[in-house]
């Protein structure tokens, strides 16, 4: 393993997860068992699948701020099928197709209206919000019958089937990263729109693609939620935007664009699930959690802008 | 011909609505009340407890309210009820610091005003009808859940947001009623799960990883109940933890009843309506609070304290598997 391998972000991240793993392990007895890793692994699915579509957008140096929203929107019409006794297949479908739709929405604001896409989301948030109010009327959707429980809390060979869920979406994710000229363009868009444009890459299309995706995606997410919670609550959705946007820098996106890691993400995602859960078995307030998120977040940035400033002082230097 | 036979049946359906609208040969005194929202099940729990009231003490109930919780459209209406003449008007306040105008027209006017379920405090109201102190919230959930779990034992807090000054003053009094009464209660320190059910979901199973013999969890925050209720389902904690919280009986019911919750304290709001009303008639015969009063209908006597001029519903509701389908807020 070369300095340079060691060097890449999720590496930097798995090591530190097991950093805190082994610390947490020595504070708590209870932090590595099984049970409790598999509850570090449940805990952060909607999240994973939420920054998944947010590592896409940052790539095309978006932003979404409304995934919380649309997320609630998405969790009140799951709830309300799962109350009306459809099928499970319909109700598969329901979150995925409503926030696709929404994605859709906010790429066509960003792309027709040519609204910035950190004021088109803002916007289109507090419109979601309100909307979660007037749709739920000030009372929430509880007590639903656990009709989807199986579908979610099952494990196969120890793996929570959850967890298959998120491999299945984070290696779709890769493929068209990797592999899908689609990847290129997202990449090329994020990184120099007016080049991207003029070698050809259809801006508009790409842009309705990573707001749709991340749309499906939160839907999905919203399926979840209510599997699991059996509960939508004016506040669902709250502020994953932004745990969101964290877990994606961390991972190695940048919010200037051009630049996409998804298992970066992954990891980030499960650093930031790990330290919430650590801190409470080893009986720290929950607040401190936030405390350390920020000052990793923080601190990779400093790290990434001194290694940028390095490297241009390297090329002007260079005859 | 018909549609002059429709115009007509109209006409005499809308004169007959504006001469009682407007009674012509008044006899029964009007009490409103504002709520801070319209259409949602606590303050329709409320309004149905007013109505229940004004049958009762024989005066008219009139219960409008905004449909979003904006203060200014409050004070309108407000504003427009004491145009519209009525004895006395009570609302659920939603900004306490721009509130002194309207009550200096009502007074002008000779309107009784006092504020209900939410107060101004620095005001120049009438009176605050209280719906329950916030030490017997606190000390209550403590009691309910010491005789429950033998007065001994580890207990954990989820609260909601760090900052809600409510729920810190609650917690406040549960740390002092089990230092005061219960040595082998370990209340541990709270966590603060923010607004949602996720986020206090996760921060119970945690918990009780943490601590595998946990007997009880409170959820402070009504947002946080749903999430800690779950989180002992899924973990099959049912009967070893016994969750509770302030959470209305629509909320936990279904936690109620698969034995995840124990039970909950909240107040009942219908009863809150109902003394409101009952309060206003007081009002407006110009009798004054006395230091307790039994007021028919409502089984415990309702506190005066004649310095804050704050009038109590009474001890908080428990909420139990036994009683909660009597309530629907």
């Amino acid at each position: 393993m070369t300095w340079k391998q060691l060097a890449r972000r999720e590496v930097t991240l798995a090591i530190a997860c097991v950093a805190g793993a082994i610390l947490f392990q020595f504070l708590s007895p209870y932090f590595l068992t099984a049970q409790n890793l598999a509850t570090i692994l449940r805990n952060s699915i909607e999240l994973l699948l939420v920054s998944l579509g947010m590592s896409f957008i940052l790539a095309t140096a978006g932003i979404d701020i409304a995934v919380g929203g649309v997320l609630g929107i998405c969790a009140i019409f799951v709830g309300w099928s799962v109350q009306a006794g459809w099928p499970l297949a319909a109700l598969l479908f329901i979150g995925p197709a409503i926030g696709t739709t929404l994605g859709l929405v906010s790429a066509a604001l960003i792309v027709w209206g040519k609204i910035p896409p950190i004021i088109a989301t803002l916007g289109l948030f507090g419109v979601y919000r309100a909307a979660i109010f007037l749709l739920l009327g000030g009372s929430w959707i509880s007590g639903l019958p656990d009709t989807l429980g199986p579908v979610v809390n099952r494990s196969i060979g120890g793996l929570p089937v959850v967890g298959i869920y998120v491999l299945l979406f984070y290696s779709i994710g890769w493929l068209i990263m990797r592999w899908l000229p689609l990847g290129t363009a997202i990449l090329a868009t994020g990184g120099n729109e007016g080049a991207a444009r003029l070698s050809g890459v259809a801006i508009g299309k790409v842009k309705f693609f990573v707001y749709g995706f991340t749309g499906l995606l939160v839907g999905f997410s919203a399926f979840l939620y209510v599997a699991r919670y059996r509960n939508v609550e004016t506040s669902t959705g709250g502020l994953v935007a932004l745990d969101a946007i964290v877990a994606s820098v961390l991972g190695g996106a940048s919010v200037l664009g051009g630049k996409a890691n998804l298992l970066g993400t992954m990891f980030g995602v499960i650093l930031v699930r790990l330290l919430q859960n650590g801190f409470v078995l080893i009986g720290v307030p929950s607040l401190w959690e936030q405390v350390i998120t920020g000052v990793l977040l923080i601190s990779v940035l400093i790290l990434d802008a001194l290694a940028r400033s390095r490297k241009r002082f390297l090329t002007v230097a260079s005859p | 011909m018909r549609r002059q036979i429709q115009w007509s049946a109209c006409l005499v359906v809308g004169l007959t609505l504006f001469t009682s609208e407007f009674g012509l040969g008044q006899s029964k005194p009007k009490v409103a009340f504002v709520p801070q929202i319209v259409g949602i099940p606590y303050f329709n729990a409320m309004e149905a407890g007013g109505k229940d009231a004004a049958e009762k003490f024989g005066v008219d109930f009139v219960y409008t309210g905004p449909t979003d919780t904006n203060p200014a459209e409050q004070l309108r209406i407000v504003n427009g009820l004491i145009d519209q003449g009525v004895s006395a008007v009570s609302l659920s306040v939603l900004d306490a610091s721009s509130i002194d105008p309207i009550i200096k027209k009502a007074k002008d006017k000779g309107v009784k005003i006092f504020t209900s379920d939410s107060d101004a405090p620095n005001s120049e109201r009438e009176v605050y009808v209280a719906q329950a102190l916030d030490q017997d919230l606190g000390f209550t959930i403590i009691d309910e859940l010491a005789k429950r779990i033998g007065e001994q034992g580890t207990v954990g807090i989820v609260s909601g947001e760090a900052t809600a000054t409510n729920l810190n003053t609650w917690i406040k009094f549960m740390q002092q009623r089990v230092k005061e009464k219960y040595p082998k209660i370990d209340l541990l320190p709270p966590q603060f799960a923010g607004g949602t059910a996720q986020r206090a979901f996760q921060l119970a199973t945690d918990l009780m990883t943490a601590h595998p013999d946990l007997k009880g969890l409170i959820a402070v925050a009504s947002t946080t109940c749903p999430g800690v209720g779950q989180a002992i389902e899924s973990a099959g904690k049912i009967g070893q933890v016994i969750g509770t919280g302030y959470g209305s009986p629509n909320t936990i019911r279904s936690y109620l009843k698969s034995g995840a919750f124990g039970f909950s304290v909240l107040w009942n709001p219908r009863d809150l309506g109902y003394l409101t009303v009952w309060a206003g008639k007081q009002l407006i015969d110009g009798k004054p609070f006395a230091e307790s009063n039994a007021v028919p209908g409502l089984e415990a006597p309702a506190k005066y304290d004649s310095e804050t001029k704050v009038l109590l519903l009474g001890p908080p509701t428990v909420f139990t598997k036994e009683n909660v389908d009597q309530f629907n807020f």
